[in-house]
C-alpha cells in the first residue's frame, strides 16, 4: 500500500527513525494494517467528532492530573493529552519483552534482598559498594529486615524505548511507585468505546485479568498469612498530581484510599480510624516516597506519613509495598549493572538491554562525554520525570557548558547515556498523521509469579522532534494493543 | 384506585427498570472481547452447527443475551442465527419483541398516559421524553460507534425516572405498586442473568490456567451487567470465580441488585399497600405469604448449596417462584383477562 493513497500520511516521513506503522519502503507493517485502514480513511469531520467525544468523557470522569507551577496561582487540571492511534505490538514480539521483563525484575529484586542483607553483590566485587551506600534511596533501616515473601517491588514499571533498527533497551527501571496504570486501564475502556470496531476486530490482549492479579500479589503480602487482609493505598492526598490514579486504583481493586492522618499507630500495629473504630491494617500500597512515609524514622517533618509504621513494619505486623528502599536499585547509575546483576543472580544472559551508559564517576567514562556532551544525554542519578535532564544534540552551547561544570563538580551525580533514535508512531494532529517519538511504560506485578500486564502505557513525546515522553513534561499517551494471536 | 391503574403503575414500574437492565446488559457486551473464548469453555448451545460462519465467541456472546433477556424461543422463532446485528436490533428497536427496549418504554409511556392526573407530571414529561426520544433512533445512526453513547442515555433517561418517583412522589399506594414491578423485575433479572451464564453448567472454576484467563472478562461482564464490579471486589476481594459471583447476585444483603436485596425491598412494598376491601385483603395476605417463603428459602440458602449445584437447579427454582410471584400479583390485583406479559 502507498502512502500517497492516504491524505492523511502524506508529508509523513519515515526514514531515519523506526517507525512503529511504517517500514523503510513506507509500506505499511501487516500488523498495522486493520489501524491504518480506519484512520486513513477517518474525515476530518469525524475525526473531531471523536475528539470531542473523547475530551468530553475525560473532563466528566475527572481522568486528569495536576500541575504545579511557582508562579501560579491556581495548580493547571489538565487531561492527559491522549492519541488514538493505538500502538500495536504483535504477539511474538511482546513474548519476548514479557520474558525480559519477568528475568529483569527477578534479579532486581534479588539485587535489592542481597544489598539489604548478605551484600555478596559487594562483596564479590561486581558492584562498587560506594555506589550502594551513598545512594540517596539506600535505607539503613531495611538492613537484615526480612519482607513478606521476599517481594521488595509488588509493582514496578520498566520504561522501553526501540532504537532505529527496532530493537528494545530498557531505559529505567521505576521501582518505587511507579504511575501510569490508570492511564492505560482508561485508555483501554476510551478506546474500546470510541473505535469499537477496529478493537473488537483487533483480537486485542485483555488486561481485566492483571488488576486482579494485583490485587492478589498485595493479599499474599499479609503478615502471618491472614485469609482476609485489609488493605490501604496510603496517598499523599488529593494535591497530589497522581491523586486520580489512586482513586482509580482504590476503586478496582476494593481497596480502603488512606492517607496518614486516617492511620495511626498503637503496640506496634497500624489501624485505620474509621467510624467503627479501629481496625487493623495488614498491608499498605503506598504511593507516598520513604521519605514521606515515617516522621520517626524518615523526613522528621512530614506530615503525610504515620509516625511509628516502620516500627509496625520491622515487627512484621504490617506489610508495604513496594518496601521501603527498593529505590537504590532504580538509580540511574545502578542501572549500569543491571545487566551483571542478571548474570550474577540468575545465571542468564539478558533478554533485554539496557542503552549504552557512561558512568561519570569513572574518570575514563567521565572524560569522554565530557568530550562529547553534545551527543550524549545526561541524567542525575537520582531524578526521574524528566527532570534535570540535558539531551545534547538538542542543547545550546551555553546549556552544555554549564551541565558540564556540574559535571565536573560532583561526577557521582550524573551519568551519560547514547542518544537514543526513538522509535516514531503516528500520532493525530490537527487531522492528519505526524510521526512522534515514543517509549513503552511496562508493568511487572510481583506475586507468587511475575506477572507483566499486556501492553503497557505508550508514551509520546507530543512536540514535533522532542524525546521527552514525561507528562509532567506535557507528553501524551497512547494505548497499547498487545495482538493475542 | 382501579383495578386497571394498580396493573398499570405495577407495569410501568417493571418496564422501566427492563429497560435499564436491558441497557446495562447490552452494552457491558458490546465492548466484551469474547474471540478468544472456545466453545469449549463455553458452552455454544444447541444452535452451534447452525452458525458455522459466525465464529464460536461472538456467538456466544450474543446466545448468552438473548438467553439472559428470556427470549430464547421467541428469537429463534423470528431469526436463524445470533448475528450481532441481529440480536441488538431485537433487543433495543424491534417492534415486534414484546420485550424490546422501544416496546417496554412504549408500554410504561402508556401507562403512565393513563394515570396522568393520578401521577406528578414530571412523571410524564420523563416517560414521554424518553420514549420521543428513542423513537427518532433508527437502526441507521445506530452503529458500534454510538452504542455507548445510546445505552449511556438509557441508563440516564431511566435514572430520571427512578429519581422523580423517589423525590416527588407521595408514598401511597401509587408508589408501593411501582416500586412492587421495579422489583420483581429486578429480581428476575438477576436471576435470568445467572441461568444464562452457565446453561449447563458449562463455565466452571476448575479450569487450566491459560482457559481461567480466557473466562475471567466474560465473569467480569456478568459483573459489570448488573454494576456489581466495584461491590464484590469489597466483599470478595480478588476471588472472581463463578461461584462467588452467584453467591454475591443471589445471598448478598446490601448490594441493591442481588436477589435477596431485591426481593425484601419488594415485599416492603407489598406490605405497604393499603387495602380496603376484604377480599383483596385475604388475597393481599397470601401473596405477602408466598413472597415470605421465598425469603425464608434464600435465608436458609447456604453458600454451599449454590457452588455444588453445577446444574443450577436452585437458581432456576428461584427464577420459577419468582415468576409464580409475577402470577399471583397479577391474579390478585388486576382483572383477570388484562394481564399484559
Amino acid at each position: 500500500m502507498s502512502m500517497a493513497a492516504h491524505s492523511q500520511f502524506h508529508s509523513y516521513d519515515s526514514q531515519s527513525f523506526y517507525d512503529e506503522m511504517f517500514d523503510k519502503e513506507s509500506s505499511v507493517r501487516t500488523h498495522y494494517e486493520g489501524v491504518h485502514r480506519l484512520f486513513g480513511r477517518l474525515k476530518p469531520s469525524e475525526l473531531a467528532a471523536k475528539h470531542a467525544t473523547l475530551q468530553q468523557r475525560m473532563m466528566e470522569e475527572g481522568i486528569t492530573f495536576t500541575l504545579y507551577a511557582h508562579n501560579q496561582a491556581e495548580p493547571l487540571e489538565r487531561t492527559i493529552p491522549f492519541d488514538y492511534i493505538p500502538r500495536i505490538i504483535p504477539k511474538h514480539e511482546w513474548e519476548e519483552i514479557e520474558r525480559g521483563m519477568k528475568q529483569r525484575v527477578t534479579a532486581l529484586n534479588a539485587f535489592i534482598r542481597d544489598i539489604y542483607h548478605e551484600g555478596r553483590i559487594i562483596k564479590d566485587g561486581v558492584v562498587p559498594r560506594g555506589m550502594i551506600v551513598g545512594n540517596k534511596y539506600f535505607r539503613p533501616e531495611m538492613a537484615g529486615l526480612d519482607v513478606p515473601q521476599d517481594i521488595y517491588m509488588t509493582a514496578s514499571g520498566i520504561d522501553l524505548i526501540r532504537d532505529e533498527k527496532g530493537k528494545y533497551y530498557v531505559l529505567e527501571d521505576n521501582l518505587r511507585t511507579p504511575s501510569g496504570f490508570s492511564y492505560l486501564y482508561k485508555g483501554r475502556s476510551l478506546m474500546s468505546e470510541l473505535f469499537p470496531d477496529l478493537y473488537l476486530s483487533s483480537r486485542v490482549a485483555d488486561i481485566e485479568r492483571s488488576l486482579n492479579v494485583f490485587l492478589s500479589s498485595l493479599r499474599s503480602l499479609a503478615p502471618s498469612g491472614k485469609r482476609d487482609p485489609f488493605i490501604v493505598l496510603l496517598t499523599p492526598g488529593a494535591y497530589n498530581s497522581a491523586y486520580y490514579e489512586h482513586t482509580f486504583l482504590a476503586q478496582q481493586l476494593g481497596i480502603h484510599l488512606v492517607e496518614g492522618r486516617d492511620l495511626v499507630y498503637k503496640d506496634h500495629k497500624i489501624y485505620l480510624r474509621d467510624l467503627r473504630g479501629l481496625r487493623q491494617v495488614d498491608v499498605i500500597y503506598r504511593r507516598l516516597d520513604d521519605e514521606f512515609l515515617d516522621p520517626l524514622a524518615f523526613q522528621p517533618d512530614s506530615l503525610l506519613g504515620v509516625p511509628g509504621l516502620m516500627n509496625a513494619y520491622r515487627a512484621g505486623n504490617v506489610a508495604i509495598a513496594n518496601a521501603p528502599g527498593t529505590g537504590v536499585a532504580d538509580d540511574k547509575a545502578v542501572y549500569a549493572f543491571v545487566p551483571d546483576m542478571i548474570r550474577y543472580y540468575l545465571a542468564e544472559e539478558p533478554i533485554l538491554h539496557n542503552v549504552p551508559t557512561y558512568i561519570l564517576a569513572r574518570k575514563e567514562d567521565r572524560d569522554y562525554a565530557l568530550d562529547n556532551l553534545d551527543q550524549l544525554v545526561v541524567k542525575e542519578t537520582s531524578l526521574s520525570g524528566g527532570y534535570g535532564m540535558l539531551i545534547g544534540p538538542a542543547a545550546t552551547g551555553k546549556e552544555i557548558a554549564a551541565f558540564a561544570d556540574a559535571i565536573r563538580r560532583d561526577p557521582s551525580r550524573y551519568i551519560a547515556q547514547t542518544t537514543m533514535k526513538l522509535s516514531r508512531s503516528p500520532v493525530m494532529m490537527g487531522g492528519a498523521m505526524a510521526p512522534r517519538h515514543i517509549d513503552l511504560r511496562a508493568f511487572v506485578l510481583m506475586g507468587s509469579d511475575a506477572h507483566v500486564i499486556p501492553g503497557g502505557l505508550t508514551r509520546v513525546a507530543l512536540t514535533e522532534g522532542s524525546l521527552v515522553v514525561n507528562s509532567s513534561q506535557g507528553g501524551g499517551v497512547k494505548d497499547t494493543w498487545v495482538l493475542s494471536q | 384506585m382501579l383495578n386497571r391503574n394498580a396493573e398499570a403503575l405495577f407495569w410501568i414500574g417493571r418496564y422501566m427498570e427492563r429497560a435499564e437492565n436491558h441497557a446495562r446488559l447490552i452494552n457491558v457486551h458490546y465492548h466484551l472481547q469474547s474471540e478468544g473464548i472456545s466453545a469449549g469453555v463455553l458452552q455454544a448451545g444447541a444452535n452451534a452447527d447452525a452458525n458455522a460462519d459466525a465464529s464460536p465467541g461472538t456467538m456466544c456472546k450474543w446466545e448468552r443475551i438473548v438467553d439472559a433477556l428470556g427470549s430464547r424461543s421467541v428469537y429463534e422463532g423470528q431469526h436463524d442465527s445470533y448475528k450481532e446485528s441481529d440480536v441488538v436490533h431485537y433487543v433495543t428497536l424491534d417492534r415486534d419483541n414484546p420485550n424490546s427496549l422501544v416496546v417496554c418504554v412504549n408500554h410504561a409511556r402508556g401507562n403512565v398516559r393513563t394515570l396522568r392526573e393520578k401521577l406528578p407530571s414530571e412523571l410524564w414529561d420523563v416517560t414521554n421524553g424518553l420514549y420521543l426520544w428513542l423513537r427518532e433512533k433508527g437502526t441507521i445512526d445506530f452503529s458500534r460507534e454510538s452504542a455507548h453513547q445510546f445505552f449511556g442515555r438509557i441508563k440516564e433517561w431511566t435514572a430520571l425516572f427512578q429519581g422523580v418517583c423517589q423525590s416527588v412522589m407521595p408514598r401511597e399506594n401509587e408508589w408501593h405498586f411501582i416500586e412492587c414491578g421495579r422489583y420483581l423485575e429486578r429480581t428476575e433479572n438477576t436471576l435470568r442473568i445467572l441461568q444464562s451464564i452457565s446453561p449447563h453448567g458449562s463455565i466452571t472454576d476448575n479450569k487450566a490456567a491459560d482457559e481461567a484467563e480466557l473466562v475471567y472478562p466474560l465473569l467480569q461482564a456478568v459483573l459489570k451487567s448488573v454494576s456489581g464490579y466495584q461491590a464484590f471486589r469489597r466483599y470478595y476481594a480478588d476471588g472472581v470465580s463463578l461461584d462467588a459471583i452467584i453467591e454475591f447476585l443471589v445471598l448478598n444483603t446490601v448490594f441493591p441488585r442481588s436477589v435477596h436485596y431485591a426481593l425484601h425491598a419488594m415485599d416492603e412494598h407489598l406490605r405497604g399497600i393499603e387495602l380496603l376491601d376484604k377480599g383483596l385483603r385475604t388475597a393481599h395476605d397470601r401473596i405477602i405469604r408466598q413472597v415470605g417463603k421465598l425469603k425464608a428459602e434464600l435465608a436458609c440458602l447456604e453458600g454451599e448449596e449454590l457452588s455444588l449445584d453445577s446444574e443450577r437447579e436452585v437458581t432456576k427454582h428461584l427464577l420459577q417462584s419468582t415468576q409464580q410471584l409475577g402470577i399471583t400479583f397479577a391474579g390478585t390485583f388486576f382483572r383477570v383477562g388484562e394481564v399484559s406479559a
